[in-house]
């Protein structure tokens, strides 16, 4: 029955709520409706209580209704004085349901109780019916438990913490093998996504085996300083009831306009380069001086990774948004083509940031026509190869590592990079030699250039305008990537990855060319300060050799094709993996690391291969991000 | 006698380093995996006292085979080696029963410290 208690506190607080408005309205112009609404707000609160075997509740709605009983044959009976007796045990009521939640055993109320029943006798000249409440064993944790011993554990991830998020989860992990986690602060949702201002956590354990099991296995955790450690007394909250309550109610929403989320996210992102900046200046102060101020600067840091964390979740939305109107879109399209479409949608749950919702809407719906258009055949052609007349589509989403991905299949007639490569150089799209060139996926990209398509028909829903490279371009601005998979005769696969939110990127910053360019961190294994003539040259590129490896390397600047302008001598070399193996990059400095908010480029930047997006730095210079593969390609 | 140590990643380059790493700390690389199935069959038959695991490779996943490994032995210590931007894996890892995780790109000094804390081990003055 404990199991329901949550639900039961959120119902039922909302349910008192309403009681209370319903009530004020009653007061004002009593019509039918306010009279009707108020009894079912009564009745659902009795029923659920009496479920629950909170008595002392239920008794209290079933007089309360008893008495709204009366007011609907009779608006005008009721009177002010009673209105406020109905009030007073409205907030009563809700007043013992937090207590419930927050378990405590609800109160008997005889006063209240007795007032209401003679209220009951006066109006209806009958005494009130006595209350059924189900008999219900084990909703509260017993008075006098078998010495369960509950401790109040605070613990710090201190602030050179790389991943505070997995590491408060893996301290979390532990105290609860030793036993039940019953309180935990953050919530640990917000734990999880490194949400934990201050990097403090605290949490109540019940545990048979004491402290000692406590305290070593946070010995034995990294990054981790323990503050607390007490025993608290068997039936307190851990805080005062005035700051746990908000945990009690039911979570609320409130519809916010999508451009201030973007202001928001916006402004985040300026205050985590204003916070650099401050670290930046605190630099240049005295030894002695800084410690105070790095505190400082580091629990804003926190702050504002919070608040943008925060800001980023809020973006969040399921892609049911977009997907929802497909299956739609695809079945009118369908009939205006003679054709037959089934489209199924799984994982649309998933949550994507809003606006790399919004950006991949349109190009969805392209691929959507396209494959209707030119992948599912008419009914005629389906019988002739064998399939149902009814051709399929199906949408999955899913998430992968910190991306979603999102496909959409159908098993029509597929396409066939042979073909693409002859009717793209019949269109003198490109050279012969060209499409020779391109590997069999890559001419599958062929197929939605305007005037490529093998369709043997031209048609006027889809294959103009917008073609399959557009597609994937906008993908890409997103920081995204678009394949194609295709068997002829068998359907076609279009895979959107996408990534999870407008990222927030740690970035080591190197000086080329006279230039300040910023490398993501993820992708750099470690750096080394050499000569070039200890490069080993080889006919296809030179090598260096690194760990026990030898590893491409070329100079940053030229592959930028940036003025030479280094003193000679030994270089910082970075050493990163890319997609085509490990390469290493000359560089002329090594400035640091910074964390910066991506900014997808825009026309006509994002033409401009080997650019990942660009930043602001807390300097307020502008800082070009590199793709590395992308670069090398 | 010093502590015994396997390295499962799947990048040579990667397995170099961390071997470098716990040779220069006075440890003993026993042995190394370069895909989850492997370090699954190597577990079992060296019972090291450390397990260095990365996520992502081929075959098995190092978080599947940290769950197989601690399965089969409650006491292994699965260190997991991640890079930044990789903690929901992270937290799949713990929940599959890592003892702990390091963040590429990794400093030698940091490694060390994370695994004698791990091992249980007071720090060298």
């Amino acid at each position: 029955m404990s199991r329901y208690l949550g639900l039961f506190v959120a119902e039922a607080s909302e349910h008192l709520e309403a009681l209370g408005r319903d009530l004020v309205a009653l007061e004002g112009t009593p019509d039918g409706e306010t009279v009707d609404s108020l009894f079912r707000h009564a009745h659902s609160v009795k029923g659920m209580a009496a479920s629950m075997g909170l008595e002392p509740i239920a008794q209290l709605a079933h007089r309360v209704e008893d008495l709204v009983d009366v007011a609907r044959r009779n608006p005008g009976a009721l009177g002010r004085e009673r209105v406020d007796l109905l009030l007073t045990a409205a907030d009563a009521m809700l007043a013992l349901v937090r207590a419930t939640g927050e378990g405590n055993a609800p109160a008997p109320q005889p006063e209240l109780l007795g007032r209401l029943g003679e209220a009951v006798i006066a109006l209806t000249g009958e005494a009130p019916r006595p209350t059924k409440v189900a008999r219900v064993e084990a909703l509260l944790p017993p008075v006098a438990p078998l010495d369960p011993g509950r401790y109040e554990i605070r613990f710090r991830i201190l602030p050179a913490a790389q991943s505070p998020g997995p590491r408060a989860f893996l301290v979390y992990k532990k105290l609860a093998g030793l036993g039940t986690v019953t309180s935990l602060r953050p919530p640990l949702e917000d734990l999880r996504a490194g949400a934990i201002p201050d990097g403090r956590v605290a949490l109540v354990l019940e545990t048979d085996g004491g402290l000692e099991p406590v305290r070593s296995a946070l010995g034995l955790v990294p990054e981790v300083e323990l503050i607390s450690a007490e025993r608290v007394a068997d039936e307190a909250p851990p805080e005062p009831p005035s700051a746990a309550s908000p945990s009690a109610e039911p979570a609320r929403t409130v519809r916010v306009r999508t451009e201030l989320l973007d202001d928001f996210l916006e402004m985040a992102g300026e205050l985590l380069h204003a916070t650099a900046r401050l670290r930046d200046i605190g630099r240049r102060f005295p030894e002695h001086e800084r410690p105070a101020l790095d505190e400082g600067v580091d629990r804003l840091h926190a702050l504002v990774k919070d608040l943008h964390g925060k800001v980023m979740g809020a973006r969040m939305t399921p892609v049911a948004v977009v997907t929802d109107q497909l299956p739609r879109a695809a079945r009118d399209l369908a009939r205006k083509r003679g054709k037959d479409v089934e489209v199924t949608v799984a994982g649309a749950e998933i949550e994507i940031d809003r606006a790399i919702l919004d950006a991949i809407a349109e190009p969805l719906l392209h691929i959507l026509r396209n494959a209707v258009d030119h992948g599912i055949e008419e009914p005629e052609g389906r019988a002739a190869a064998g399939k149902p007349a009814r051709g399929r589509l199906r949408i999955a989403v899913r998430r992968t590592r910190e991306r979603v991905v999102l496909e959409v299949d159908d098993d029509g007639r597929g396409m066939d990079p042979e073909r693409l490569r002859a009717a793209a150089v019949a269109r003198g799209k490109l050279s012969a030699e060209s499409a020779a060139r391109l590997s069999p996926r890559e001419a599958l990209l062929l197929a939605c250039l305007p005037g490529v398509s093998t369709a043997t028909d031209v048609d006027d829903v889809s294959g103009r305008g917008v073609g399959m490279d557009a597609v994937k371009r906008s993908v890409e601005s997103l920081g995204g990537a678009l394949e194609l998979d295709s068997q002829p005769g068998r359907g076609t696969r279009v895979t959107l990855r996408l990534p999870l939110t407008v990222a927030v990127v740690q970035l080591l910053l190197v000086r080329a060319g006279g230039e300040v360019l910023g490398l993501p961190i993820t992708k750099v294994l470690g750096a080394v300060e050499l000569p070039d003539s200890a490069l080993q040259r080889s006919p296809s590129a030179d090598l260096l050799s690194y760990g026990q490896a030898l590893v491409p390397a070329h100079d940053l600047a030229r592959l930028l094709e940036l003025p030479d302008v280094r003193a000679p001598g030994t270089r910082p070399w970075v050493v990163m993996e890319s997609e085509e193996g490990t390469v290493a990059l000359g560089v002329e400095a090594l400035l640091g690391q910074e964390e910066a908010v991506l900014k997808a480029l825009s026309r006509p930047l994002d033409r401009v291969s080997g650019l990942a997006g660009v930043t602001i730095l807390g300097n307020g210079r502008p800082v070009f991000i590199l793709d590395v593969p992308r670069l090398l390609a | 006698m010093p502590k015994r140590v396997l390295i499962v990643d799947d990048a040579v380059f990667m397995r170099n380093m961390i071997r470098d790493i716990f040779s220069s700390g006075g440890y003993e690389v026993v042995g190394e995996a370069a895909h989850g199935i492997e370090a699954i069959e190597k577990y079992r038959a060296l019972k090291p006292d450390l397990t260095t695991m990365d996520i992502v490779m081929p075959y098995k996943s190092g978080i599947e085979a940290t769950r197989e490994i601690v399965k089969g032995d409650p006491r292994a210590v699965v260190v997991i080696c991640s890079a930044l931007g990789q903690e929901s894996l992270v937290m799949e890892a713990i929940e599959a029963g890592a003892a702990d995780f390091i963040v590429k790109p990794f400093r030698a000094e940091d490694v060390l410290a994370v695994v004698k804390k791990v091992l249980g081990e007071k720090p060298k003055v």
